[in-house]
Order: C-alpha cells, then structure tokens, then sequence
C-alpha cells in the first residue's frame, strides 16, 4: 500500500491509502469518484485520459492516467477536466472555459469521451503559448504538433483543429506576424 | 518418308535450350531477391516518399551527410548501366565506375561474399523496376568530401578478401558467419570502431553506440551469459520479441526488411554462430528479485513504468516488453535502459496480430537523480547487475548517448 497526497483542481486530496499498482485514472474514478477523465485505450494511445500536471517552475505538462501509476502524482498539482470551468458557491457551472467554449461554438465533439484529453491538451498548449506566442504562420503546425497525438472517434479532427485555431487567432498574446 | 532422327533430338535440343538458360536466370534472380533481403539494402536505399532502391536516404556521420544511391536497373540514374565487373568492385572494393564509395555502403562486409551470391545479386538488381530518380549530392566537410582520401582510407583500413570458412567450426557455423559478417553486416553497428572509423576487428561485435542507442555486445560470451537460447534469438530476429525481449531503435527495420526473412535453414545457421554452439542451449531460469518498497526507486517504477511493464516486470502482450529476463536492462552498463528512457521507443507493428505500443520519452520529465535511481531499481529487481550506479556515471552515459545521436551512419 502506499499514502498519496496531491492536489486536484487546487483542493488538496488526501492523504489516502492505495494499492501501489492503480494507474492515475483509477484513482480518479474509484477513489475520488472524479469520472470527467475518460478511459479510452489503456495502453497509452488514444490520450483521452490525459490530464494536467502543474510544474513548480510554473510550465505545465499533459500526461496519460491510464500508464502512469498514482505515485507519479503524488505530492504533484494537477488540474482534470472538472476543474476548467468556473462554479459558483453552490458548486454550479457559471462559465465555461475558453477552450471549452471553442469546442461547443465549433461542435467539435459528439460522444465527448476524447474531449476531456483534448480540453486539457489544448490548455496547456494555450498556456505554453502566453508565455512564448508563436509566429502566426506556424500555428497549424504547432497545433497538429499538440494534438496530433489525441484520437477522436467521431467528429474528426478538422473541427477540433478549427475550434483551437480560431481560439489562438483570437486571443491576444499567443501569436505574433 | 524417313525421319532424321538426329535432326529431330537437335531441334528439341534447341528449343529446350533458352528455355533452361532462362530457368536458370530466374533461379538466380530469385537467388539474388532472397540475398538482397539479407543484405537489406532496399531498406536502406529507399525513402519514404521514393520509390524502391530509389536511394536518397541520409546517412548523418561526423563528417556530414552521404545520401544513399539509386540502385535500381534503371540506366541513367541507377546501376543499369554496370556490367557484373563493376558490381563486384562496388561491393567487394568500395569502387563504383563513378568513383570511390564511402564506407557507410557496408563494401567493408560484403567483400566476404561468394562470386555466385555477387552475380545474383545483380541478376536481381538488373531485374527490378527502372526508377527515374536522380542522386543527391553529399553535403561532406573537407577533406572527406573529396572522394580521393577514400583511396587511402581503403589502402589502410579494406581488406577486400572473400569469405574463407573456418575448418575447425561446423558447416552451419560457417553458413552462419558468411550470412551475419557478409550480407548481415551486423558488425558495421555492433562492433566499436577505431580512429580511423573502420571497424575494429580485435572488438568483433563487442558493441557500439550509434544513433542514441547501443548496438548490443553480441559476442557469443555476451549472449550465452545472458542466457540467450536458439529459439529466443530466433524469436527476436524473426519477431522483432523474444523471451528476451524486444529489438527497438536501428534493429527495428533490421528485423522488419531483412531477417525476418531468413530462411529456416539460414535462421539456424546464424543462431548457431552468434552462440557459438550448434545444439539447442538450455534456458536459464529468469530473475525476479523481489521489490523493496523502501527503495525510492520502487515509487518511480510504479509511477511511470509498471502501468505497461507490469508491476512485476511481466509486460503486456502486444503492448510493452516484460522486465524479466529481458536482456536490455542485463548489462554492465546501463546505456540501452537509459537509451530507452530518454528518447523512448516508437510504435512496432510486424503484422496485424503482432506489435508493440510507443514508449514515451522521459528526457524532459526524469532529471539524472531520478534516472539513477530507476536505473539501480531496475537493476536490482530483475538482474544481478551491481545497482550502486552513481549520479556522475549516469550522467556520463547522458552525455554519451546525447552526443552520439547525430552520427547514424551504419
Ligand atoms: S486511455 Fe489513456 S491513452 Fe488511451
Ligand atoms: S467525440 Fe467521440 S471520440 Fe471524440
């Protein structure tokens, strides 16, 4: 058994007592009941599991739940799919976030379960981009670099690739010409 | 009406004639398509948007970049135009009508060839389809662009001499040598090279780093003590995986375009070779040494390996490798399982129901303090490799397989 304690969505979660072999998304699912991260594959691929991790030098990196044990996390901050939007004092959604806002405005997605790894890919790559913005004619590329990894079963891609295209271009800061 | 019989077995003979001229012809061009394979050399003169042995493909050596050649029949950009003269010095002197060929062209393995493999092999290569795709000029630094040094180099370091059987080893073993010094040409990775960047023989398959990963120490002492059997190694060549473990970096297309198509008989014979011993080796029992959870690599290996390796090392079929038994991580030095974990392993497919998944990269996620301590664990759980690896020694092999991704050349 191991002790593991982190931060989630800035709630500090634990102590907790666990099996020292449970991947991350287990852990999410069967001992916080945080079921927003989606199981899709198991072995890595698909990156529908993926979640965020805050580094203390204030870069952040997307990492898969599903082959990453839980002490990997341990001690970690990390943000999933429930902590992007903003709720009020009662625990109800009030405000999306930007990159949940481009998905629904762009129907990206249709079934949602690669959604919550696309939502958190595209936040760090958003965050990476405010802190070094790119040359406005590499944006496809850097945005195929990011995703290109995430499998969507059903829309596609084009419209995730759109939502996120239009998302840069229309925040100030992430691109330069 | 009287019947020439003398002219009627002349006229048979005659028309039986090209038709046997041609059997053989094709035996030989068949001869030199199963050669061709295990010389891989479509592999290495094809890109991916090219057509075959339409060359093109870049060497990265200290020197600069050599792009492999159009060796296809086709008369102006390829070989059609050689005559079997010409081929025979391309592949035992390193010399082509145009020039001298740099050595990244493994001429320094295939003079071991026979006369007979040498002549199917351009029988094949004067049968394949004409490719119209023109050579691109190497972009060397002085003096290793001027192709006059390679004279000297070959004076100095080629011995251009066929393959000579070895009367005190069996028939097999022999087969086995021609296939893995010849065509094989597994020293050009495996065995270290001198100042000079030819193969030093008196470290014959002793191994070396090249392209950010070790070409294994493939010595039969080396296997035998990592209890390599027969038909692990016939697995692995064949497979690409073994009760070994898997082949990954440089070994991968090696496996893929050339010696998975071994032949049986040739399989047996280079198994037999590399062991050095004809009869079927017996397995050593695998090693699980247990986990000690007080060990701080005990939580790095659940955090970032066991998911797809197993919490015991057992793997996952079709997914990742299992730890036990698996000979990459069994060496004195640990360059491979460091290899590994900085510049991951790419996806492995051998065939619909046969492959393995992408190993991430860890370079920019593990610092050298976590390295090591990963790198004892492992050690410790699954070999009897000493796990007191320092810090310093850790980062040294870093710095070494950082240093030696560049130079992919052979
Ligand atoms: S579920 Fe984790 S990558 Fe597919
Ligand atoms: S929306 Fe269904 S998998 Fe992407």
């Amino acid at each position: 058994m191991s002790t593991i304690a982190l931060s989630i969505n800035n709630k500090a979660i634990g102590p907790i007592e666990t099996s020292d072999d449970i991947m991350m998304i287990e852990f999410l699912h069967e001992h916080l009941n945080m079921t927003g991260t989606k199981f899709g594959c198991g072995v890595g691929v698909c990156h529908a599991c993926t979640v965020i991790v805050d580094n203390e030098d204030g870069t952040s990196e997307s990492v898969r739940t599903c082959i990453n044990g839980v002490s990997r996390f341990n001690g970690k901050k990390i943000r999933t799919i429930e902590g992007h939007a903003k709720e009020n004092e009662f625990g109800e959604i009030i405000k999306l976030s930007p990159v949940q806002e481009t998905f629904i405005e762009n129907f990206s997605f249709q079934c949602g379960w690669c959604t919550s790894g696309f939502v958190n890919e595209t936040t760090v790559l958003v965050e990476r981009l405010k802190l070094m913005p790119i040359h406005v004619s590499e944006i496809e590329t850097v945005i195929d670099k990011a995703l290109g990894d995430h499998i969507c079963r059903c829309t596609g891609y084009v419209k995730y690739y759109q939502a996120v295209k239009e998302l840069i271009l229309a925040t100030e800061g992430l691109t330069r010409s | 009406m009287k019947i020439n019989v003398n002219a009627l077995k002349l006229s048979a003979l005659l028309l039986a004639l090209p038709l046997t001229v041609n059997a053989a012809q094709d035996e030989l061009v068949e001869q030199g398509k199963y050669l061709a394979k295990l010389g891989d050399c479509t592999a290495c003169h094809t890109i991916d948007v090219g057509q075959a042995n339409g060359g093109g493909l870049p060497f990265t050596t200290p020197f600069g970049i050599v792009y492999s050649t159009n060796i296809s029949s086709d008369e102006e950009f390829g070989i059609g135009h050689y005559s079997l003269k010409d081929f025979t010095d391309a592949m035992r002197g390193g010399v082509a009508p145009k020039g001298n060929l740099y050595p990244a062209m493994p001429y320094t393995s295939y003079h071991l060839l026979t006369d007979q493999d040498i002549e199917a092999l351009y029988r094949y290569f004067m049968s394949t389809k004409p490719v119209k795709q023109e050579n691109r000029d190497n972009d060397l630094m002085f003096p290793t662009n001027i192709r006059m040094g390679l004279k000297a180099w070959n004076l100095v370091n080629h011995d251009s001499k066929v393959f000579e059987a070895n009367a005190d080893k069996s028939e097999k073993w022999n087969r086995g040598s021609y296939i893995v010094n010849g065509l094989g040409h597994c020293g050009e990775c495996h065995t270290p090279r001198d100042a000079m960047f030819a193969m030093d023989q008196s470290r014959h398959f002793e191994g070396e780093l090249i392209g950010g990963a070790m070409a294994s120490n493939i010595t039969p002492q080396e296997l035998n003590r990592q209890g390599w059997t027969k038909q692990d190694l016939d697995d692995v060549l064949r497979k690409g995986y073994s009760r070994k473990g898997t082949v990954f970096a440089g070994m991968y297309p090696v496996v893929f375009h050339s010696f998975s198509h071994l032949t049986k008989d040739d399989m047996s014979a280079v198994t037999s070779y590399l062991l050095d011993n004809d009869a079927e080796v017996a397995a050593k029992s695998d090693i699980f040494n247990g986990h000690d959870k007080s060990d701080p690599g005990y939580a790095l290996y659940t955090g970032f390996c066991a998911g797809c390796h197993g919490i015991d090392g057992e793997g996952k079929p079709n997914v990742s490798p299992a730890l036990i038994a698996n000979a990459t991580i069994d060496k004195a030095a640990p360059i491979n399982t460091l290899s590994v974990m900085l510049n991951g392993v790419e996806e492995q497919r051998y065939s619909h129901t046969h492959g393995f998944y992408a190993m991430p990269s860890y370079r920019d996620t593990l610092d050298v303090k976590q390295l090591t301590e990963l790198t004892n664990y492992i050690r410790k759980v699954w070999t009897k490799q000493p796990s007191d690896l320092t810090e310093s020694q850790v980062q040294d092999w870093v710095d070494q397989i950082e240093d030696s991704i560049a130079d992919a050349a052979h």
